[in-house]
């Protein structure tokens, strides 16, 4: 039944103590966490539209990050968390295909489209919209809705106990984040790592998915990026969205594209070139023991950062994450 | 051996499960949504059937201690489609301590910003997501916020759990919530006239609405005082002739049915997802929740 809400005891008040005590040891442990090991490589590459040959692109990119797909059940994470007619919100089919060629070039088992959309239901209506059925050969073959797929239990998931996610997800060898350049009203900016939001159930957790904002985005976001560490990043910043993303936006030509083997490296490089301190970027921080996020952590392949710089309008909340 | 007119009724049988439950798709885990969907819309002429009673034993046997039903024998958290559960009893005629249960642990649970905190968190930033948090709806999740559909069909479930309650209290109970679940549905009704999942305007910003989740509180306000009736039904009409998405035009039918607007559409061939199937046989068979 649920909880008639906050009410102030004594058994609340030790409750609260014990929880500050928690939450404190673990700043600690987080503080004394040394960081990743290495560099990670991200590639970034320059197309100035999607009449570009996105396959020769990628398969440069590929290369320049050493990515390997052969054998492997690929599930391909396109952001589909809603369509409008020309609105830029979801990832550009021209892109979702050339991502399947470029996997089955390299090799894959298997490659699977998933998603799991926040706002509506008819996921494979979405995609019809979106454009994915028409560009992309066998596509219903390929595709899961992962909000209503099989789902399997994870322990541990931020304060709770676990989380239900999807069992293509897991079973997965490697999770392809194909998002899009966009900032984002709660969280500064979506890319790669919030991406993964879609391999929650709605079927589970509704539309939207509230239980991870009640959770706390930033932490959701890095506890899905900890969960899934076989992953790899390719963000459409050919065209992104500036202002009021993820959905009510406007659309912002940037002409990149960029790869890599860790997510976090991925989405900082991102934030490098919208303008925005990935450090101020809460699911960043938080995964800053674990990823590679710091400049000197990320081996930058292909065009520079300041080649492609193109700062993003940002919601007004959220002007303090600008790069000086 | 089964003759079904309704060729979606036909599939519904050869893509049941074999612990009697069915999945979101053939062959995918048997969930309590699918399941509760799959026998309201053999409820009508099939309830003595084994198919039909082989899911029944399931959906049986995933009631909880508190009175909710769980998601499925994997997901065990109380599931907001009990409220689905609870409309199937309706619909057998099964009132029994299990259903005084369910009616009972539904009418308690409320969305998480009528919370006190919650409250004075949006008393001080109320422009963030527009809406009033003293209009109680029901959420997803125990734990966490309102939202349209959620609050649909906890109104359309205990509005018929209301006909049959014996019990004064709780019948003054059911009869709150539910007055004041649609006076949340209407509260988040978008400019356009329809409903999205639930924030009609966030950040000063008006949000669109969507055909599935507009058909569905247009079913659980059905004759309110407060709707235009013949403008609401106009505008479901508009969007059931624009939408190209099978689960929304089988919302959509389903709300048009109700209203004596529509006829039942043809039923053609399954599209292998087990929702839409269920809904439109559901509509079919008028047996609108």
């Amino acid at each position: 039944m649920e909880s008639p809400g906050p009410m102030i005891t004594r058994r609340r008040v030790l409750q609260a103590g014990a929880a500050a005590a928690i939450a404190s040891a673990a700043a600690c442990r987080q503080a004394a966490v040394p960081g990743p090991r290495g560099t990670a490589p991200v590639t970034i590459l320059r197309a100035a539209s999607y009449q570009a040959d996105l396959l020769d692109l990628m398969r440069r990119g590929a290369a320049a990050c050493n990515l390997q797909a052969r054998g492997k059940r690929v599930l391909l994470k396109p952001n589909l968390v809603e369509f409008q007619p020309g609105a830029v919100i979801h990832t550009q089919a021209e892109i979702l295909a050339a991502v399947v060629a470029l996997f089955e070039s390299l090799g894959a088992r298997e490659v699977i489209i998933g998603e799991g959309p926040g706002h509506r239901r008819d996921t494979m209506f979405l995609a019809e919209e979106a454009g994915y059925r028409a560009n992309i050969p066998h596509f219903e073959k390929r595709f899961v809705d992962l909000n209503r797929d099989d789902v399997a239990r994870v322990e541990r998931f931020a304060d709770t106990d676990g989380i239900y996610l999807s069992r293509t997800a897991l079973a997965a060898d490697l999770i392809v984040s194909v998002a899009r350049m966009k900032t984002h009203h709660w969280a500064g900016a979506t890319l790669s790592m919030k991406n993964l939001f879609g391999v929650v159930p709605g079927a589970i957790y509704g539309w939207p998915k509230n239980h991870l904002h009640q959770v706390g985005i930033g932490r959701a976001v890095a506890e899905l990026y900890r969960i899934f560490p076989r992953s790899f990043a390719i963000v459409d910043g050919i065209v992104g969205m500036e202002g009021n993303g993820p959905v009510q936006g406007r659309a912002r030509a940037c002409g990149a594209l960029v790869m890599g083997s860790d997510l976090a490296a991925v989405d900082a490089t991102c934030c490098r070139i919208m303008g925005i301190d990935p450090a101020q970027i809460e699911y960043l921080q938080l995964v800053s023991g674990m990823g590679h996020v710091n400049t000197g952590q990320i081996e930058q392949r292909g065009e520079s950062i300041a080649g492609l710089r193109t700062p993003f309008e940002l919601p007004p909340q959220f002007e303090h994450l600008r790069l000086g | 051996m089964v003759t079904c007119v309704d060729p979606c009724l036909a599939w519904l049988h050869g893509v049941q499960n074999a612990d009697g439950g069915w999945g979101y798709f053939p062959g995918k885990q048997s969930r309590l949504e699918p399941t509760t969907y799959a026998l309201l819309a053999l409820a009508k002429d099939e309830s003595r059937s084994e198919a039909f009673q082989r899911g029944w034993r399931l959906v049986e046997s995933w009631q909880l201690a508190n009175g909710s039903w769980r998601g499925s024998s994997i997901v065990n958290e109380p599931h907001w489609a009990t409220s689905l559960v609870i409309s199937l009893r309706c619909v057998l005629g099964i009132f029994d301590e299990r259903f005084a249960r369910a009616v009972e642990w539904l009418v308690a649970l409320k969305g998480s910003e009528s919370r006190p905190f919650a409250r004075m968190a949006h008393w001080l930033r109320p422009s963030l997501i527009e809406f009033d948090p003293a209009l109680t709806g029901w959420p997803w999740q125990p734990g966490t916020s309102a939202w349209v559909e959620p609050t649909a069909h906890a109104v359309m479930a205990l509005r018929q759990a209301l006909k049959h309650s014996r019990d004064p209290h709780m019948a003054k109970a059911i009869a709150a919530r539910i007055s004041i679940g649609q006076r949340m549905l209407l509260e988040r009704r978008c400019r356009d006239g329809g409903w999205n999942y639930g924030n009609r305007r966030l950040l000063g910003f008006d949000l669109p609405s969507y055909p599935e989740t507009t058909a569905l509180a247009l079913l659980a306000l059905f004759g309110h005082v407060s709707v235009d009736w013949e403008e609401a039904i106009r505008h479901a009409e508009q969007l059931l002739q624009m939408t190209r998405s099978p689960l929304a035009r089988a919302w959509l039918e389903a709300g048009l049915l109700q209203h004596g607007v529509a006829r039942p559409a043809a039923r053609g061939e399954p599209s292998g997802d087990i929702l839409v199937a269920s809904i439109g046989s559901i509509a079919w068979n008028r047996l609108v929740l």
